[in-house]
């Protein structure tokens, strides 16, 4: 288990990371899940929340601190 | 090795279910709407965690990783008993050797090589030996034997080897008697003379004794030796013998019950047991092979019961059986040419459990043999030599 978390911080040696590719959104970090709708999808972070609007979002897999939604993204707002 | 599950959910509100997901720790590896619903694909440790969720229906459509392996073997467990045992067979019939064959016409070198191979481990119901292992053997043979073998094949076929062999043939020189009688091995009366070289110095009823020349070999004119032959033929005799014979006065007669039981029978070099207890105390048995491997013999075995019974033998029968003894006792010891002329108790004794009988045997027995002479000096004949 040591291994896989020496590897594991490795790779993901950030805080936190927003992915965008062909109506693909990958997070990972966040700390809460604010909201989670079709136009609308919102995420807080330690120091900032991100929301993020577009057209039909759908979850195509999540766990505790990380996600993968599909969908057309319109905008991406910090606060 | 981590085990999914795929179920289906059915919700309204899909944004509450993630957001529940994600409160009790399910992780969703995969989701796909249909026209059913939602399809994810979750941990098959989180699938117990979806009934507290209580606002969603939820169905398990499939599995996968190990316990789809566990699914398919179970669903299709006729067919993986059949491949493991068709696997085990096909082995089995690879790699077994259940018959040798070993090809020649002489009873004495098939005999010779058989010996040898066994000597060496190839015999029947053993596994097959890899193809260094028979060249070894192959060389091993013929350096044992070099005058009686010139070639060994060992060759395998389906689940058996056939071995074919090439006589080592050496001409000896033939070693030809110039110069023998015929001579008499016991006393005797002559019955029979037969022969096709030399003279015949007896006729029927003469009495004969041991050394007795029977049919010469130097042939004889007006007392002078004119030719010497190697006689050739035979003398058959009345010879006597007297044969003793002990025959036990009590017997166990046998009467089956009509009750049968089965049983199986292990049967190798050591063992020879039933595998279930006999059910029968007294009993005939009846055997019945059922496969053989690897030198260990499985038996069905039909155990008739019996009632065992002590009975004596009147005197009479007693003598009988003694004469039956005495027959086959001589009888063992003469060729089809001869046989038993008559026979005459000499002396019967019965003791507490036996009877002790003495039996004078007449018999009509080949009792020649060709035995070598030196030559005499003849002066006119060309044909005798000096030996």
């Amino acid at each position: 288990m040591h291994l896989y978390k020496t590897i594991k911080n490795f790779l993901f040696d950030q805080e936190y990371f927003i992915d965008l590719w062909q109506n693909n959104i990958h997070i990972y970090g966040f700390l809460d899940i604010l909201s989670l709708q079709e136009e609308k999808a919102g995420f807080h972070f330690e120091r900032f929340d991100v929301e993020l609007v577009g057209k039909d979002f759908r979850v195509l897999k999540l766990t505790k601190n990380e996600i993968l939604i599909q969908g057309e993204l319109r905008e991406m707002r910090f606060s | 090795m981590n085990t999914y599950v795929i179920v289906l959910i059915k919700t309204n509100n899909f944004e509450r279910f993630f957001l529940k997901c994600r409160g009790l720790g399910i992780a969703v590896f995969h989701t796909e709407i249909t026209e059913e619903g939602m399809i994810i694909k979750i941990l098959e440790s989180d699938y117990k965690k979806l009934h507290k969720i209580w606002f969603i229906q939820y169905k398990k459509v499939d599995v996968e990783g190990v316990l789809k392996v566990g699914e398919l073997v179970k669903k299709n467990f006729v067919f993986f008993v059949a491949l493991i045992v068709g696997c085990v067979l096909l082995f089995l019939i690879s790699h077994v050797i259940v018959d040798v064959d070993v090809i020649h016409s002489n009873k004495e070198i098939r005999d010779l090589v058989t010996n040898a191979l066994k000597e060496h481990g190839i015999v029947k119901n053993t596994w097959r030996k890899s193809y260094q292992e028979i060249q070894e053997i192959k060389e091993s043979i013929l350096e044992e034997y070099p005058l009686k073998l010139e070639w060994l094949e060992i060759e395998s076929k389906g689940m058996k080897y056939v071995v074919r062999i090439e006589e080592r043939k050496i001409n000896e020189e033939e070693t030809v008697k110039d110069a023998c009688h015929i001579v008499a091995t016991k006393d005797g009366i002559v019955k029979q003379v037969i022969y096709s070289k030399g003279e015949a110095l007896y006729k029927e009823n003469d009495y004969v004794r041991a050394g007795d020349i029977l049919i010469t070999g130097s042939i004889l004119k007006d007392g002078e030796e004119k030719s010497v032959v190697c006689a050739t033929g035979s003398v058959y005799a009345e010879v006597w013998y007297q044969v003793s014979v002990h025959v036990p006065l009590t017997y166990t007669e046998q009467t089956e019950t009509g009750k049968v039981r089965w049983n199986f029978k292990v049967k190798n070099n050591t063992v020879n047991d039933f595998i279930f207890k006999s059910r029968v105390n007294s009993y005939v048995e009846e055997l019945h092979p059922l496969v053989k491997l690897f030198g260990t013999e499985f038996q069905f075995v039909r155990q008739k019961e019996v009632i065992e019974e002590e009975k004596n033998y009147t005197e009479e029968e007693a003598l009988n059986k003694a004469l039956e003894e005495v027959d086959s006792k001589v009888s063992s010891t003469l060729d089809e040419n001869e046989k038993i002329l008559y026979k005459k108790v000499l002396k019967k004794e019965q003791n507490n459990s036996t009877m002790d009988v003495e039996v004078f045997v007449a018999v009509l027995e080949s009792i020649g043999e060709q035995q070598e002479f030196e030559r005499e000096l003849s002066g006119n004949d060309g044909d005798t030599t000096i030996n």
